[in-house]
């Protein structure tokens, strides 16, 4: 039988999503603005709800410096580092 | 199926569909002897790594990009032009990571320059941006088929445009050179005449401009502005990298005018400015300029202040092609928000 090559990359398989928590008490939220207009509304709507609702350990609040392009990696390893559940406020 | 039902080749072609690597359109099977006749006109290893793609940053070497132009239709001896390109597009100024993932809908347009473009019959004359011409086609179709298989840019996985447009199939023009007043684009970016180039430019589909009754300069460039104003929406502004395509005829008049390339962009970058007091959003339509820059001004309704269309006259890239007869021109947005992306040139060894 003819050989057929692959023409992709093997090792670029789809990312895994991470797990979800069970429940938001005492984790560390990081709500991440990507820079689009509108996006901060949500956020800021999305904090006021999980302050009444959840009893978090602490919500940090980060803004990519363009929706454009991939976050920095300095902002990558800050958010990493520091949260337990991220919410990226993807708008218009 | 019964064994006489069977074709090996329609076979392969069918199962390339259904893992997803292919355009919609069949593709050539990728057999171990042609990946390998491409690799061995390249005169580079196959092992050699020329880039990771974007957003997946899947590994581009030599034969990966050879299989994705075997399967596009290149002939061998068009992958020095689609290796140059990938590299290209995966530099980060081109910033393919945007390109591939947005809701907008750029597509890498290659623009080739130099003695490249006899040598493989790249169109730059009649139908340029249209079918006929295999490297066109097939080079075009390389680079959409490596974004979508080593950067995963599957349309409604990664690849989120909401329209993209035709350009995403294929997207290759020469520069008609010949029929040009002036130096061409790669010249006017370093390169000599005897060299060969890509250009890449994340790129929104050609906008047509009519001026069939233009003789002059001063007939021309007011269309060719009023066009230009619009592009994205009509009070967008702080525009980057954007190609001017002017026909042969259009490039005449201001050619024999005594107008160089330099004064063409800055004609149209003088020209298409308004005052911040015309770019107030919500007026008539919700664009505009955005809230961090209205707070720079006390009383934005009056304020008299002249916001350029473009971030500056270099932004504006001028080619001449198309067939010698014909007063069209045409328009080609970049896709350049704020920090987005830049055209980036690759020069083609020989």
């Amino acid at each position: 039988m003819t050989e057929y090559l692959d023409p992709t990359d093997s090792v670029a398989v789809p990312r895994k999503t991470a797990s979800r928590p069970s429940s938001l008490d005492g984790k560390v939220i990081t709500l991440l603005d990507i820079s689009k207009a509108q996006g901060n509304h949500l956020l800021d709507r999305l904090e006021e709800l999980l302050r009444e609702r959840t009893t978090p350990k602490a919500i940090i609040r980060k803004k990519k410096p363009t929706f454009a392009r991939p976050a920095p990696d300095a902002l990558r390893k800050e958010i990493v580092g520091a949260t337990d559940v991220l919410v990226e406020g993807l708008a218009d | 199926m019964s064994q006489a039902d069977s074709d090996p080749d329609a076979d392969a072609i069918e199962r390339l569909f259904d893992r997803g690597v292919t355009d919609g359109l069949p593709v050539v099977p990728p057999t171990r002897r042609l990946v390998d006749r491409a690799v061995a006109a390249s005169g580079r290893d196959a092992d050699e790594l020329i880039a990771l793609v974007p957003p997946n940053y899947g590994r581009a070497t030599v034969e990966k990009i050879a299989v994705n132009a075997v399967m596009a239709g290149c002939r061998a001896e068009y992958l020095p032009v689609v290796l140059a390109a990938v590299e290209a597009i995966c530099d980060e100024a081109f910033d393919l990571h945007g390109v591939s993932a947005t809701t907008n809908a750029p597509a890498p347009l290659v623009i080739v320059n130099g003695p490249v473009r006899a040598e493989l019959e790249i169109n730059s004359g009649a139908g340029v941006f249209g079918p006929g011409w295999r490297a066109n086609a097939t080079i075009g179709r390389a680079v959409r088929l490596v974004c979508v298989n080593l950067g995963g840019a599957r349309p409604g996985d990664v690849s989120m445009s909401t329209l993209a447009h035709p350009g995403r199939y294929a997207y290759c023009i020469g520069e008609h050179e010949e029929a040009s007043p002036w130096e061409s684009l790669a010249v006017e970016h370093g390169f000599g005449p005897d060299e060969s180039t890509v250009a890449l430019l994340a790129a929104d589909a050609p906008l047509g401009v009519y001026a069939h009754r233009s003789r002059t300069p001063e007939d021309l460039m007011p269309t060719l502005a009023a066009s230009m104003a619009v592009i994205s929406h009509h009070r967008m502004t702080h525009w980057g990298d954007t190609l001017l395509v002017l026909s042969p005829e259009h490039a005449k008049i201001l050619g024999d005018a005594g107008w160089k390339k330099g004064d063409v962009r800055r004609w149209l970058h003088d020209k298409l400015q308004w005052p911040v007091r015309e770019l107030i959003p919500g007026r008539d339509g919700g664009e505009g300029l955005p809230e961090h820059v209205l707070a720079k001004y006390r009383d934005p309704d009056r304020e008299a202040t002249l916001i350029p269309k473009f971030r500056a006259a270099e932004h504006i890239k001028v080619v001449v092609a198309g067939g010698t007869a014909g007063r069209f021109s045409a328009i080609v947005p970049g896709w350049t928000f704020s920090k987005g992306s830049n055209l980036v040139f690759r020069r083609i060894p020989r």
